[in-house]
């Protein structure tokens, strides 16, 4: 059929692509992607260097750049700064996925009831737009000073950002899509699992990059704040520091959190990503 | 050709009246009578407005008539549309294979049964592809492999080929025109294009707005395999076109 022949020439010409992509095309192309960051990054800490050479704040108060570099280095030589991570790392992680089940939970019940929606649909918006910080005086009263209180904040900080990507997802999901799949024969919970959830995938995943960017965020705050003695974590580190004036050891923790934030980010980027260039949406950069 | 028989999908007096803004509604369809017998091509042809989607949307049961019956006896409808609204999550064969699941085809026998419904839109090979890397005329050989998954008797198409390019929309007809005769299918398909209608009709109904209405039913008896240059559906398509527009400057119309 007249229609057939070039089509077939048009789907392996990308695994051709693949195919040849030879040793030196992957190193060009990890190059060409990460030049820019290396130099905004070399900018930044130019300019950075630049502050601290003009005198501005006593060296003591403002280190240069390769004062803190050396300084996170022997930070992330000590037991003591390791533990403190994991620590941090363990609270993240139960309060990210304490927020994934209970956010999903709620956008999938917001979603599928009307009277929910009209109840605590826009009660979800407005909880996004509350500073997390806001919530750790009545935490703190509730919890005490303990890992509940940090928990509570970071699912509440995280939460209502993953119900968010449900619900929009869910909303956003083309009526002719489902029409198709209604004439398919998919009704009620069928319809549901096979066709609204899947087709609602990629604002649930950017739902969780913004849930955790939120719960990271929050996880900070809260460190700050709620420090529970003979525990060190990233934030208790961060107020001793500032304690003692130990600015290079400021500085570095503060880099330590920066660097963490971002990796995760870029797993989250690189999921979603991913997702998108399945079904052929355009691909958001990093 | 059409030797024949007995009925396949009975449209006894059926209207359908829209609710409107402010307790108002419109008529989209005054009330329509039409038998359409097993194994025939019938197409429906009309400008925008004169209901031929509102009565392919009641025959697949999408919409429920203001008065009158539709009968199908039992027979099962599958239905295709102008986009090919293909599951962007999943491959060719996953469309196919949802399909499959959703109308409760026996697991076991799935991959077979997809083998076979690529082969017959002539996309064997292209199981493993995603919605977005195939072609317009491609994505809706994916549709109507997924329609035809649902092993239904009656095929109801709502311009599925408006949106394709000539040279596509011709192959296209001929595999409807092949497909349809291999499965003695029962056809309804909508078009506003009086010569795709009169290259692939059994029989034309075309239909009028305001409101929608049957103005005139035209048998084309022409002998298949036909063609779009054929002189004969020239001919039938200059005679469909007459009809389409004699009675156009009417009471009621515009």
């Amino acid at each position: 059929m007249s229609d057939r022949a070039p089509s077939l020439s048009m789907l392996p010409h990308d695994d051709a692509e693949r195919g040849s992509r030879s040793d030196s095309t992957v190193w060009a192309r990890g190059w060409s992607r990460s030049w820019p960051p290396l130099l905004a990054i070399v900018i930044a800490g130019a300019i950075w260097q630049i502050v601290v050479w003009t005198g501005w704040r006593p060296t003591y108060v403002l280190p240069g750049p390769a004062v803190v570099f050396r300084s996170t280095i022997d930070l992330l030589t000590d037991p003591q700064f390791l533990s403190a991570m994991t620590t941090t790392a363990t609270r993240a992680i139960v309060g990210f996925t304490l927020s994934v089940a209970i956010g999903t939970a709620i956008g999938l019940a917001v979603s599928r009831s009307r009277i929910l929606r009209s109840a605590i649909g826009s009660l979800i918006t407005g909880l996004q737009t509350m500073p997390s910080i806001a919530w750790f005086p009545f935490a703190i009263l509730l919890f005490a000073l303990s890992e509940q209180a940090i928990t509570f904040v970071v699912v509440l900080g995280a939460a209502p950002s993953i119900a968010n990507g449900v619900v929009s997802g869910i909303d956003d999901v083309p009526p002719a899509l489902v029409r198709v799949a209604q004439v398919l024969g998919a009704k009620g919970l069928t319809l549901y699992r096979q066709v609204m959830i899947p087709a609602a995938l990629p604002s649930y995943v950017a739902g969780l990059k913004q849930g955790w960017a939120f719960a990271w965020r929050s996880l900070m705050a809260g460190e700050l704040l709620v420090i529970i003695a003979s525990r060190p974590s990233l934030g208790a580190e961060l107020q001793f520091a500032r304690e003692f004036a130990d600015a290079p050891g400021l500085l570095a923790t503060m880099l330590v959190i920066l660097i963490i934030g971002v990796i995760v980010d870029t797993v989250f980027s690189r999921i979603a990503n991913g997702v998108r260039r399945r079904r052929g949406m355009s691909v958001v950069r990093l | 050709m059409i030797t024949t028989t007995s009925t396949a999908v009975r449209i006894d007096g059926v209207s359908k009246r829209f609710p409107g803004r402010r307790g108002q509604s419109t008529l989209a369809l005054s009330p329509v009578s039409l038998d359409i017998a097993d194994g025939e091509f019938l197409c429906i042809l009309g400008r925008s407005g004169c209901g031929k989607s509102t009565l392919l949307n009641l025959i697949a049961g999408l919409e429920q008539p203001s008065t009158g019956t539709i009968d199908l006896g039992g027979r099962r409808v599958g239905v295709m549309f102008q986009d090919a609204n293909l599951f962007p999550w999943l491959t060719v064969d996953g469309n196919i294979r949802l399909a499959l699941s959703l109308s409760g085809f026996p697991a076991a026998d799935r991959r077979a049964r997809i083998d076979e419904l690529l082969a017959t839109v002539e996309l064997s090979g292209h199981g493993d592809s995603r919605p977005h890397e195939l072609s317009g005329g491609m994505r809706q050989r994916v549709a109507l492999a997924r329609t035809l998954a649902q092993d239904c008797q009656v095929l109801l198409m709502d311009e599925p080929f408006a949106a394709l390019d000539a040279i596509t929309r011709d192959v296209m007809h001929a595999e409807t025109e092949r497909i349809a005769a291999e499965r003695s299918l029962t056809v309804v398909f909508v078009t506003h294009n009086v010569r795709e209608a009169a290259r692939l009709a059994d029989r034309v109904v075309i239909m009028r707005p305001g409101p929608g209405r049957i103005g005139s039913i035209s048998p084309i008896d022409i002998v298949r395999p036909r063609r779009m240059e054929d002189p004969a559906v020239s001919e039938s398509a200059a005679m469909l076109s007459d009809r389409l527009h004699h009675h156009d400057i009417e009471p009621g119309d515009e």
